[in-house]
């Protein structure tokens, strides 16, 4: 399946401490390379600002989402209750707004999860169950205790010899080319 | 001088710690990274041990009760049980709210405890939230097998039916299916997010096939990307900020069960707060009974910590002191009000046919908690797990009390009853324990019962900014 | 975390010489103060006013600004307890506020005077012959009541001052003893708090209509006042911040947290609003709706919608983002609503028992709010500048200084 010599995946290299991933990554991000991550087996702190990361739009889809559950919630009961099965409940009026809030807010909420969780996967493009990065072995120990920067060989500035280099001096403490 | 890390936060080294100006560390035992791993999956990868078997067993058979009362129940009716006129909710909403409540404190912890910025609800909170799910599962096959006409269950839900019928919207039964269901969704949902970079790491050890597959599926091909960290930490707190304002709603929602009616006893405008409060307040406490055994088979000291059981049990004393506010509340009001229906009440309670299931309710929920004023019993284990599982005995008398006195002693005197549970009552409650261990059990055997990736994300070295011998970030990342 | 050890100079923590707030502030609030008083006094001496509106308006103002004075006193309490890390640098003006306590116990004079023209059950004639009334003369009787104030007094400005001499003891000595004892008493203080804070609430408010009762009345007006002590202590630091003081002190950090509990107490005041109104409309039992029914009457109802959007609906959608609450500017305008909507939430509590068919505001109401509020403003900045401005030695303060949000 795959060609002679096929273009690499890119660079992967491992990193020891949180504070040498974070240190690597603000170097990255001011020498302009595009095509690259970090990968950390918690979230570090402060991480996204020495990426460079814009801030996510996920609260907006919850937002929408979670406007759309709520006021779905007060239209079906007020359709059910005053349209399409009116009843006589102890004398309340049919349109009791009052009644409709808990389940209102509650649908709300279910939305907003829904939104937040299918959101955030939507955003990271998961379930993604396959990566070239899987092949290494070293990359097993991303779960665990070690991080890793990976430069895709799409990224304009890759070279195979000089990033390699680069990542060296930035603190690697082993650096290895993955495969598609 | 300068100790390491490990010298000093080893526990005998920790009573000379200063917790004002600092903060208690929230892992001791100079645990590594890698250890956190260790110690949590370790667990999970070595034979079965047998006490689980033992434990496991004796669950499920508990479970096959469960089942074989439902059965019967759907054959017979709900007549098995001891429900009369007047008293026509007996135990099973009794139950329905017991596990409902204890759910609470899974979310409280995940989801309240991480808006408060309290780091050590790390160590817990993966154990919490599956207790939740569990609970909520108990709690939600009581309205399920109630109904008495089974076939006919779903009625309850809005769907086109050839009837052309709807469910009545304006009833808190319907708004507790709703806010239960969707309580145990969003909580697994809150749970699986929560699992995923764990899952990652299960998959990562797996020494066999079959486990990196089963892992691997369910972990969605995480690697612990910094780009996807971004979205998952805001989807996180989102959950969190959803998850807050959802338990403070299901349970007031379940409180409105009996607020709504005209019962004195039952309505009464506290009750939304004073349930939530309760829930918490029953909840912490199976979470206490829980993390007390867990702990110790697991060899889990040094992520969950005395410290972690200390704070615990001041929130255990916190909320059980809202609830006697409540209690006090109602009874100063009900003699306020001038209403002689309310007076009495309260005075049936106290002295009437039910004084003995008020009295257990009142040493459990009220003098208990107050032991926890005392340092020394918020960190002793014994008091610790006896006092947690006195506060459950109480808080399923409190809802018994509340369920029962008022039914069975309402208005009009001719009409007035006393209820006695059959076996098929105490065979419905016993089964629910069944169900909720065996589920907790399974849970502990397949899955890392530490949040792992979080309790790393609180440790010293977790921080970009730390310095081996940094004094000063040490102590400020800590439990109180 | 930003790291390192924060040091703290002396002018970012004491108010300066011949500052503004040292001198002139606490004149200009005093002024008003007594302005307004001596105002509210001569409209009632020379029949502008009736003395039962008088009573009312000032029963308002009162419980208005006692909500801040009580607000203040539960903060610290509150920050005790929990061992929070994060207000140090905001706790010295929350116990300035606490600090007014004994100046609140004087303003409740007039209302002790006002106690015929404001409560239906010190009318004995008209108890004698409601037995409801009568059956709680036992509690609602003019000795009672009047002991149970002092007891109430009493017993919070014990707290307020075992609290703030503790605070301003520990500027000196730095004695971690102190923090240990403060927080060892927190908790049985907060109960104690909540307790006589609820039966205030019952005695002062809920008794102005007697037949009526709710169980969740002391927890409405506790959430209220925590609305109002967020919303105080965004206002006062902004404003100190605007004046030159607390520079590089209190930072956008503490002012996302301040702007988050002002939006958490918020909702949780919607949900104790509600679930009283709720419960009460869904059983519809006339003795217990004859209460909402008095506030939905004429332009009260337009008020009690307002109240409904005003103080929930707005504010939801207002500090929902994390940038309104990290900016200043922002986070000033809505806690000056907020605490605008809990004024209109302590009238709307108050005054439907004296104006039975609709919204009556006059200028009595402004001359009351300002005569009290004015003097509060004023004790409040006097005590300002008595000592420093944080508590420079508390063993939290670098906690707090390089605290960072999410």
């Amino acid at each position: 399946m795959a060609a002679k010599n096929p273009k690499p995946h890119g660079l992967l290299a491992q990193f020891d401490t949180a504070s040498a991933i974070y240190s690597a990554c603000e170097k990255i991000r001011d020498d302009g390379f595009k095509y690259w991550d970090a990968f950390t087996p918690f979230p570090v702190h402060g991480l996204d600002k020495a990426m460079g990361l814009k801030r996510s739009m996920l609260p907006w889809i919850v937002l929408v989402m979670g406007l759309t559950g709520a006021s779905g919630g007060m239209l079906l009961q007020w359709w059910v209750s005053v349209k399409a099965y009116p009843l006589v409940i102890s004398g309340k009026p049919l349109f009791s707004w009052q009644a409709y809030v808990p389940i209102t807010f509650e649908l709300g909420v279910l939305f907003g999860a829904l939104g937040a969780v299918f959101g955030m996967f939507h955003l990271c493009r998961i379930p993604q169950h396959y990566s070239p990065l899987f092949k290494s072995e070293r990359f097993e120990s991303v779960t665990d205790d070690k991080f890793f920067i990976a430069i895709e060989a799409e990224d304009p500035k890759f070279h195979p010899e000089e990033t390699a280099q680069y990542l060296e001096s930035l603190g690697a403490t082993h650096v290895e080319m993955v495969e598609q | 001088m300068t100790q390491s890390l490990a010298e000093k936060y080893r526990p005998e080294n920790l009573e000379a710690y200063d917790p004002i100006g600092g903060r208690h560390p929230l892992v001791i035992g100079g645990e590594t990274l890698h250890d956190i791993t260790e110690l949590v999956c370790r667990p999970i990868e070595r034979k079965t041990p047998k006490a689980w078997w033992a434990f496991f067993l004796f669950s499920a058979s508990l479970l096959g009760i469960f089942g074989m009362s439902i059965a019967y129940l759907f054959w017979e009716g709900t007549g098995i049980w001891g429900l009369n006129n007047p008293v026509g909710w007996g135990w099973a909403i009794v139950n329905f709210v017991f596990w409902v409540g204890i759910g609470h404190a899974g979310t409280l912890i995940s989801a309240i405890l991480y808006l408060f910025r309290q780091k050590w609800r790390t160590g817990i909170n993966r154990s919490a939230e599956a207790m939740t799910i569990f609970a909520v599962m108990c709690a939600l096959t009581f309205p399920g097998i109630h109904v008495g006409r089974v076939w006919a269950a779903y009625w309850m839900f809005p769907i086109p039916n050839q009837m052309g019928m709807w469910p009545n919207f304006r009833s808190p039964l319907l708004w507790d299916v709703f806010a239960v269901s969707i309580y145990g969704t969003v909580s697994v949902l809150f749970w699986f997010t929560g699992l995923i970079p764990d899952l990652a790491t299960m998959r990562d050890r797996s020494k066999t096939k079959i486990k990196r597959i089963a892992y691997g599926i369910f972990a969605l091909g995480w690697r612990g990307s910094n780009r996807h960290w971004q979205h998952y930490e805001v989807a996180y707190m989102i959950l969190a900020g959803l998850s807050t304002p959802l338990v403070l709603s299901v349970h007031t929602i379940v409180s409105f069960d009996f607020a709504v009616s005209q019962l004195p006893g039952w309505h009464t405008t506290i009750f939304p707060p004073y349930f939530v409060a309760g829930a918490i307040f029953s909840g912490f406490a199976m979470v206490l009974t829980l993390m007390i055994v867990t702990r110790k088979i697991f060899g889990l000291e040094n992520i969950v910590t005395i410290r972690h059981f200390e704070n615990m049990s001041k929130i255990i004393l916190v909320t059980g002191s809202i609830v006697g506010y409540a209690y006090g509340m109602e009874f100063f009001i009900s003699w306020y009000s001038g209403n002689p229906y309310e007076t009495f009440t309260f005075v049936n309670r106290a002295f009437g046919p039910y004084a003995w299931a008020y009295w257990i309710m009142i040493s459990c929920n009220v003098i208990t908690p107050q032991i926890f004023w005392f340092k020394k019993a918020r960190t002793s284990i014994p008091i610790l797990f006896v006092a947690s599982i006195f506060v459950n005995i109480g808080m399923w008398f409190e809802r018994f009390v509340i369920t029962v006195t008022s039914l069975s002693r309402d208005f009009l005197p001719s009409s007035w009853d006393y209820f006695s549970p059959t076996i098929w009552d105490i065979s419905c409650l016993v089964g629910s324990f069944g169900l909720f261990f065996t589920m907790f059990s399974l849970f502990v055997r397949f899955l890392p019962q530490v949040a792992m990736a979080e309790v790393k994300a609180v440790l010293p070295e977790a921080d970009p900014h730390y310095h081996p011998g940094d004094a000063h970030h040490a102590e400020a990342e800590g439990a109180h | 975390m930003a790291h390192g050890h924060v040091e703290l100079t002396q002018e970012q923590t004491v108010i300066p010489q011949g500052h503004p707030w040292r001198t002139k502030l606490p004149l200009i609030a005093g002024v008003i103060g007594v302005g307004g008083l001596v105002l509210s006094y001569l409209a009632v001496m020379g029949h502008v006013v009736e003395a039962k509106a008088f009573f009312h308006s000032y029963l308002t103002a009162f419980l208005f600004t006692m909500s801040l004075s009580l607000g203040g006193l539960l903060f610290v309490l509150i920050q005790y307890v929990t061992r929070a890390g994060w207000s140090i640098v905001v706790r010295r003006v929350a116990e300035n506020a606490m600090a007014t306590l004994p100046l609140m116990a004087i303003l409740f004079i007039p209302i002790v005077l006002g106690l015929h023209d404001l409560y239906h059950w010190s009318h004995h004639e008209a108890v004698a012959h409601d037995p409801v009334l009568k059956a709680k003369a036992g509690y609602l009787n003019e000795q009672f009541f009047y002991y149970r104030a002092g007891g109430y007094f009493v017993i919070w400005i014990l707290l307020s001052f075992i609290y703030y001499r503790g605070s301003v003891k520990q500027d000196k000595s730095g004695d971690k003893k102190i923090t240990r004892r403060l927080q060892n008493l927190s908790g049985p203080g907060i109960i104690l708090t909540a307790l006589t804070l609820t039966f205030a609430a019952f005695d002062w408010i809920m008794s102005l209509d007697p037949h009526w009762y709710s169980t969740i009345y002391g927890v409405y007006y506790f959430s209220g006042s925590l609305v109002a002590i967020f919303a105080f202590l965004s206002i006062s630091i902004i404003a100190m911040q605007s004046a030159g003081l607390l520079e590089g002190v209190v930072t956008t950090e503490h002012y996302h947290d301040l702007g988050k509990l002002l939006f958490g107490f918020t909702v949780f005041w919607t949900y104790i609003a509600f679930s009283q109104y709720f419960l009460i409309w869904y059983a519809n039992i006339p003795e217990e709706t004859l209460w909402y029914a008095h506030r939905s009457v004429g332009s009260w109802q337009k008020m009690t919608t307002f109240m409904a959007v005003g103080h929930f609906v707005l504010p939801f959608f207002y500090f929902l983002t994390r940038s309104t609450k990290r900016h200043r500017f922002a986070l000033l305008v809505g806690a000056m609503w907020m605490l605008m909507m809990h004024f209109i939430d302590m009238y709307w509590l108050v005054a439907p028992s004296l104006h039975h068919e609709g919204v009556v505001f006059g200028l009595i109401d402004v001359t009351t709010l300002l005569g009290i509020g004015g003097l509060f403003l004023a004790f409040f900045t006097w005590n300002l500048r008595r000592n420093p401005l944080v508590p420079i030695k508390d063993p939290r303060l670098q906690e707090s200084l390089r605290f960072e949000n999410f």
